[in-house]
């Protein structure tokens, strides 16, 4: 559903978000575009600590993206969407489960991180790619499983 | 040239199911036990390259994307609520 029609600045975006102090990662096919593999993508995909939910809704409402849900909705229900023009997908849990069974918790991710400079100034913090791959079997579509042989394959470019 | 035919609404809906469907454990192991092909790994590793020297900064990759995103919706038929495919 689009709300507003207001133009969208993606480096103001992800200013706000990294200003925000709030810890969020980026995940999804955004993610995988930043770190050097041109894919199609449309959303933007983070996953949030917990506890940062409202720092996190408190700067990116300024450019017009709401929230679907309140924190305490959005904890207990373990993700909620931010839109107007754009949409921005949270996932808020502690730990997400792999359609595999393996359990992955975001403390780990956070400690692992890697930093981007996403826009001039500007430092998003995205998984480590062993640890992107791994957010990548949370939803378990077959898509997933091509973004995660492109993953593996940068993997192997950078040598890891 | 004959223009494309726009699909039918089932049609969208079925490849979006399809494309939705969530693997289960036996089939998500399946497939992450199929490594890249060496032809499609190296091919693989080429674009990856290419982009990375044309779009040296993970900004201008975004940058990109957004253009790339503007430019395949302006030309599809169907409407935003089913591009599940770019998701």
């Amino acid at each position: 559903m689009r709300v507003e029609g207001s133009p969208f600045e993606e480096a103001a975006f992800f200013r706000a978000v990294a200003a925000s102090g709030a810890r969020a990662l980026l995940i999804g096919r955004r993610a995988l575009v930043a770190l050097g593999i041109p894919v199609l993508t449309v959303d933007y995909d983070f996953w949030l600590h917990i506890d940062d939910i409202a720092r996190f809704n408190t700067a990116i409402e300024p450019m017009g993206l709401y929230p679907t849900h309140a924190p305490e909705e959005a904890r207990a229900r373990g993700r909620y969407v931010a839109e107007n023009d754009e949409r921005v997908d949270v996932l808020v849990a502690r730990s997400v489960p792999t359609v595999d069974g393996i359990h992955v918790a975001f403390d780990e991710l956070w400690s692992r991180r890697r930093g981007l400079e996403v826009a001039a100034g500007v430092v998003l913090a995205v998984p480590a790619l062993p640890d992107l791959i791994l957010t990548k079997r949370f939803g378990g579509r077959p898509k997933d499983f091509e973004d995660i042989r492109l993953l593996e394959a940068l993997r192997r470019e950078e040598g890891q | 040239m004959k223009p494309l035919d726009t699909p039918s609404p089932a049609a969208v809906a079925r490849v979006h199911a399809l494309s939705e469907r969530r693997l289960s454990a036996e089939e998500a192991r399946a497939a992450l036990a199929v490594p890249l092909g060496e032809a499609e790994e190296q091919e693989t590793r080429s674009l990856i390259r290419w982009f990375r020297r044309r779009y040296p900064t993970p900004a201008a990759r975004l940058a990109y994307a957004r253009r790339a995103y503007r430019r395949w919706a302006s030309a599809r038929p169907i409407t935003r609520g089913s591009d599940s495919d770019a998701r």
